[in-house]
């Protein structure tokens, strides 16, 4: 019974974490003023970019790596579309998850009809470097040791991620600047900061961020890849809601990344769960799996729209979002 | 005199008008210097050179002596100039101190150390603000953020600090504030320059008074050594004589009243206060007023685009107060309004002159079409007859000349053939052959009878093309005068608020003797 | 201490901009061609078997065009829905989640419609689908007009619910749910009774579905309603300037609802097509239309002729990639969304060339 529940937590904390990559890559990107709905694409490439080259090198440090510079790459790409030649946010993000989505299978196709074939994980130090770690003392505490601290160093690493990223905005003055040209860039121009610098770097640095949640999908799917079903599976959709839900802080990303996952998990278990109590819990095989899968959707398109009516003092939406900024010459 | 700031032969231009020519000014250090002139005059473009924003054409800065180069706001930063804008440059969400921080250099990468807020603080102890650094802008009053802005760059280590008209958004309270930390700063060593309107303030404030005139510099003044009249008639100048015709029409009866009139501004503040005038038929009525002294706030009450807080608006015995703008279009009440801008409100700027042509009667022709046959016609005639220079009248308006966009806007306004036109700054950024195919134009509506308000910015085209000016400060009516018996020094008194004549030997400017309103109605 | 800056050309000529485009998409294809290469695929080959969509050696030619057209005619339809709103600047990206609703309206109607004359069953599914989606996209253009919410994180979170609500009716089998097959064990969604089939015209073998010259039809209109009429130039000062739409008296609120009704209804239209011509229904019935749809759209620079004719060409590149998957396993699909984002990112990079040029400072100061 006590492993039922200690699964589900652990669950939560396996499945979900690219979640909080996702998210906390996107709320950098956002809080830059600019509204990258290319994360799906972004961690696509990430991920397939760095598990190659993990798997070439077998190492997840050069793994980790390439996954961050590759969609760090494609964060560049952005930016010079919409930072320097001023494209529309909207068309140039889509146009990347397209994309990105798209560069994924065909290196998948190409990889798996050549004669080496697609690189395989199991066995591999990659695997092994990837796998939980045994924290002395911490591990071995019931149920709490299990959920929490018996995880693989990219689970960490995201949720350090998330607290350094919180830390950054709220503590430093590079992090202040940024969320000045996200609220007023005219402002922060006017100040010295250099608008289009800023912009560059944390797009690029948000981009890379997503990548390592790409990674993390592909190591965790067993790295196989399927020639239907894309290791990001709509994530990087659930991070673009997922940053609203947070309202832009990466510390409630963490937070929601919980709610969320803690959904996304009573999809895959709740015939598990309800088959240990069939009383209590029983009901729960009675709603279709559907609708745990649409409701982060659901939460944040209410979310949205109670927030919009209600005051928007304690929004953390940047203002000047989805507009590109364009010091007139005169 | 060792000098802060000397500016050499500085000249700048936008386009084919100049903003200003060949000027000299000199700001001596530890002393306010007030830079006065009317509006177009080139203040704030001279001003915006030193902070960064443009760059002179020709001419040198010298900074404490040293010529320099400012090609940035950093720049400018860094040699210790600080600007305060007339329009704040603030981060809405954030709270005084983190504003204050975006702009702190040195101090490390970490936001608050106490020593930082110590620092803010003690600055704001030593001028005497009293500022809560812990609140947020959007939670600020209009002067707090005044003080805000001026504690930022205090706090930045400018010792030039230049203030763009600071007192325009503040109560008189507020204003002696404002002073009394001016001249602690000038204590203290800062120099300062600021640019007001108002005479008063200028004699209460500033050590000496330098004067702008059309772009260029007409002299400095001791202000010890000088008075608001002398003053006044160094802003205005002497009365030049523009060869601007005023046809004499026989004049109908009023056609537009306006009793007690009340209108807030976009920022809640009282814009237009309690304002009566009227407009008769063949007359042109000029409003002269310091700029943002409720000039936009009236046309767009009258046109319906902005509720009026109370008062009456009667046109031809009707009242128009609450009417859409589509229907006070359809009474014959026509406004083009020419903002900063130029494009921002009253043409679609992708669009084509024929477009644009019919933006307000598109709806009028039957069916569900729009009738671009007769609309081109339209078009062409008015390019043809304001002599609109454009390959065609399907070129968007966008890519027209300033002049010719503004004759476009007026040719439709003129087109529907209204009874009161109400245009504004119908010239600004015009050169002088466009700005008389603008009065030409303005003339021969009012021989048709059209009664027409003219909002406009220099005073010898107003004393030449209206037959009567009505002068507003601060949004309150400081009477109404005819051409012909005053004198550009009266006209600048009353813009400055020295001077108000509404109820000079017992009549009340503003209200026709011949009123279609009754005096009950008047009251109700 | 910028050197240079940027100046916005004061005249964009059509003649520049088309070649720059051209640039743009012959470099897109060369890109395309070095990963064809490096897969060790002759790239004059494929991009031959692409643009000819196997029609070349194939005695089912027709079958070519018919597939082509199938592809093409929601593509067309949305897009020009898309471009309707996105011309007032108003983010529509829930063409996705529109389709779908038209699509299980559409289908609601043809499951039920046994019995029932032919072109009364299909004006009815068209009907329905326009009516749902047309209510959600007024919806929220409502809360957009009304509380100023962020219509594209709106629509965008449409999309995922609705792709839920129809996998769930594919996935459950139940007594009310009359769009699974009853035969079958496993859920499959159903196939339309004859009633609900789009019909067409027999060209020989060929087949010309009605809905191919609704499609046009309604090109034709669509270039007819902005050009020409009042709603469409209100659409258009409303996308240049609202300020300027108020002064002019225009109800922006009112022009905002109605036409993202007309563009919400039109991709409910686009899916009744679909269903119909497919004769049934599938949770990727929408092909990615609402996405491609935004491409197309964008390519086009909102024109109506520009989007029919890049509709056609993402279209051919779609099927012929399909076409052409027959013959080379190692790429499928996949490589025409690869191609259309290389197109995409180029041909912004050409707009933006077309559009601006870099000038240096001092040149500018006495030009």
């Amino acid at each position: 019974m006590l492993d039922v529940f200690t699964l589900f937590l652990f669950n939560i904390i396996v499945y979900n974490i690219p979640l909080l990559y996702g998210t906390t890559g996107e709320i950098m990107i956002e809080k830059s003023g600019s509204l990258n709905l290319g994360v799906e694409g972004t961690m696509a490439i990430g991920a397939v970019a760095g598990y190659l080259v993990g798997a070439k090198t077998d190492s997840l440090f050069v793994a980790v790596l390439v996954s961050f510079i590759a969609s760090g790459l494609v964060g560049l790409l952005f930016s010079f579309l919409t930072v320097t030649l001023q494209a529309n946010q909207n068309v140039t993000g889509l146009t990347i998850t397209t994309f990105g989505v798209a560069f994924y299978y065909f290196i998948g196709n190409a990889l798996s009809n050549s004669k080496g074939g697609w690189p395989k994980l199991s066995g591999t130090a990659l695997d092994a470097q990837s796998q939980a770690l045994h924290i002395p003392g911490l591990s071995d505490i019931p149920v709490v040791g299990k959920a929490l601290f018996s995880h693989g160093i990219l689970v960490y690493f995201g949720i350090i991620i998330a607290i350094l990223m919180w830390l950054y905005f709220k503590k430093t003055v590079p992090g202040l600047k940024l969320r000045a040209i996200g609220e007023n860039p005219a402002a922060a121009d006017s100040l010295g900061v250099n608008v289009a610098l800023y912009k560059y770097t944390h797009i690029i640095i948000g981009s890379g961020i997503m990548g390592i949640g790409g990674l993390y999908m592909g190591l965790n799917m067993g790295g196989t890849f399927e020639g239907s079903n894309c290791w990001i599976n709509g994530y990087g959709w659930i991070s673009i809601a997922l940053v609203i839900f947070a309202n832009w802080s990466p510390a409630k990303a963490l937070l929601g990344t919980l709610v969320f996952g803690f959904f996304n998990t009573l999809r895959v278990q709740n015939a598990a769960l309800a088959y240990v109590f069939p009383n209590t819990l029983g009901w729960l095989t009675k709603i279709p799996s559907h609708f745990f899968s649409a409701l982060p959707f659901i939460i944040t398109l209410l979310v949205l729209i109670i927030s919009s009516m209600t005051s928007k003092d304690k929004s953390g939406e940047p203002q000047a979002i989805g507009r590109n900024y364009y010091r007139e010459d005169r | 005199m060792e000098y802060a700031i000397e500016l050499k032969g500085i000249s700048k231009s936008f386009g084919p008008v100049a903003a200003n020519k060949n000027i000299n000014l000199s700001l001596a250090k530890g002393e306010i210097l007030a830079l006065l002139g009317e509006n177009g005059s080139g203040k704030t473009t001279l001003m915006n050179m030193l902070s960064g924003i443009y760059m002179p054409d020709s001419g040198s800065i010298f900074i404490d002596g040293k010529k320099v180069e400012i090609n940035s706001p950093e720049d400018s930063g860094k040699l210790g100039i600080g600007m305060v804008h007339q329009h704040f440059k603030l981060v809405e969400r954030f709270t005084a101190l983190e504003n204050i921080r975006i702009g702190i250099r040195g101090e490390g990468r970490f936001m608050h150390g106490p020593e930082v807020r110590k620092k803010i603080e003690d600055t704001a102890a030593k001028f005497g603000f009293d500022i809560d650094l812990d609140k947020k802008v959007a939670n600020m009053a209009v002067s707090e953020k005044q003080t805000l802005e001026i504690l930022k760059v205090l706090c930045y280590g400018a010792k030039i600090i230049i203030l763009d008209e600071p007192t325009a958004v503040l109560t008189v309270q507020e204003i002696d504030k404002l002073f009394a930390v001016l001249r602690k700063m000038k204590e203290d060593g800062h120099s300062i320059i600021i640019i007001t309107h108002k005479l008063n303030e200028v004699m209460a404030i500033s050590d000496r008074v330098a004067v702008l005139r059309h772009g260029e510099y007409i002299g400095t003044v001791v202000t010890k050594e000088t008075n608001e009249k002398a003053l006044t008639e160094l802003m205005v100048g002497r009365k030049i004589t523009l060869n601007i015709d005023r046809p004499i029409i026989e004049k109908t009866h009023p056609l537009l009243e306006i009793r007690d009139l009340t209108v807030k501004s976009d920022e809640g503040a009282t814009a237009i206060d309690h304002i009566n005038f009227y407009i008769r038929g063949g007359e042109i009525l000029g409003v002269a007023g310091i700029a943002g002294s409720g000039q936009k706030e009236l046309c767009e009450a009258i046109a319906g685009l902005r509720p009026i807080v109370e008062g009456q608006m009667i046109h031809e015995g009707e009242s128009i107060v609450g009417m859409s703008p589509k229907m006070i279009l359809e009474h014959g009440i026509s406004m083009s309004f020419i903002p900063e801008d130029r494009l921002g409100m009253g043409l679609a700027p992708s669009m084509s002159i024929t477009d644009n042509m019919i933006l307000k009667n598109y709806n009028e022709s039957k069916g569900i079409f729009v009738d671009r046959k007769t609309a081109r016609e339209e078009a062409q005639k008015v390019v043809d007859k304001l002599e609109i220079v454009t390959p065609s009248v399907d070129i968007p308006v966008r890519r027209l000349s300033g002049g010719n966009v503004q004759k476009v806007l007026l040719g439709r306004e003129i087109k529907s053939g209204p009874n009161v036109l109400i245009t504004a700054y119908p010239v600004r950024g015009l050169d002088i052959n466009s700005s008389y195919t603008i009065y030409n134009i303005l003339n021969d509506e009012k021989k048709k009878g059209v009664g027409i308000l003219f909002v406009g910015e220099d005073l010898d085209v107003m004393l030449s093309l209206c037959d009567k000016i009505m002068v507003i400060c601060h949004g309150k009516l400081q009477g109404v005068v005819n051409s012909d018996h005053t004198t550009k020094e009266e006209i600048g008194l009353m813009m400055t608020g020295t001077l108000n004549i509404v109820n000079k030997e017992g009549k009340t400017d503003g209200i026709a003797r011949d009123s279609a309103i009754t005096d009950e109605e008047g009251k109700a | 201490m910028r050197r240079y800056h940027l100046v916005r050309r004061a005249d964009s000529q059509l003649k520049r901009t088309l070649i720059y485009y051209a640039i743009g998409i012959l470099v897109s294809l060369t890109i395309g061609a070095v990963l064809l290469i490096s897969l060790g695929i002759n790239p004059f080959q494929y991009y031959g078997r692409m643009f000819t969509i196997g029609l070349v050696g194939n005695k089912y030619g027709y079958k070519s065009i018919e597939g082509l057209l199938k592809v093409f005619v929601p593509l067309l339809i949305t897009s020009l829905a898309l471009s309707l709103s996105f011309k007032m600047r108003f983010w529509n990206i829930g063409g996705e989640g529109e389709f779908l609703i038209g699509a299980i309206c559409a289908s609601i109607v043809a499951f039920n419609s046994s019995g029932m004359p032919n072109f009364v069953t299909v004006v009815l599914m068209c009907l329905a689908a326009m009516i749902s989606s047309g209510i959600i996209g007024v919806a929220i253009a409502a809360l957009k007009v009304r509380f100023n919410t962020n219509e594209t994180l709106m629509t965008l979170m449409l999309n995922y619910i609705m792709l839920y609500v129809i996998r769930y009716i594919g996935d459950t089998k139940a007594d009310w749910n009359f769009f699974l097959r009853e035969d079958s064990e496993r859920p499959i969604f159903g196939s339309f009774p004859e009633s609900a089939v789009m019909g067409g015209i027999p060209l020989g073998k060929f087949k010309l579905l009605w809905a191919v010259l609704i499609a046009i039809l309604l090109t034709a209109v669509i270039y007819i309603y902005l050009k020409y009429t009042k709603q469409g130039y209100e659409i258009s000062v409303v996308g240049d300037s609202s300020a300027t739409a108020k002064y002019a008296g225009m109800n922006v609120g009112k022009i905002v609802l109605r036409t993202m009704f007309i563009s919400s209804a039109l991709i409910g239209l686009a899916a009744a097509l679909a269903v119909s011509s497919a004769g049934t229904i599938s949770d990727t019935i929408t092909n990615d239309v609402g996405w491609t749809g935004i491409i197309v759209a964008w390519l086009s620079k909102l024109s109506v002729p520009a989007v029919f004719v890049t509709a056609i060409l993402i279209s051919v590149l779609q099927y012929g990639c399909q076409a052409a998957a027959t013959q080379y396993p190692a790429i499928d699909v996949n490589f025409a969304d690869l191609l259309q984002g290389i197109i995409l990112f180029s041909v912004l990079v050409a707009d933006f060339a077309a559009n601006f040029r870099i000038v240096r400072k001092e040149d500018a100061k006495h030009a």
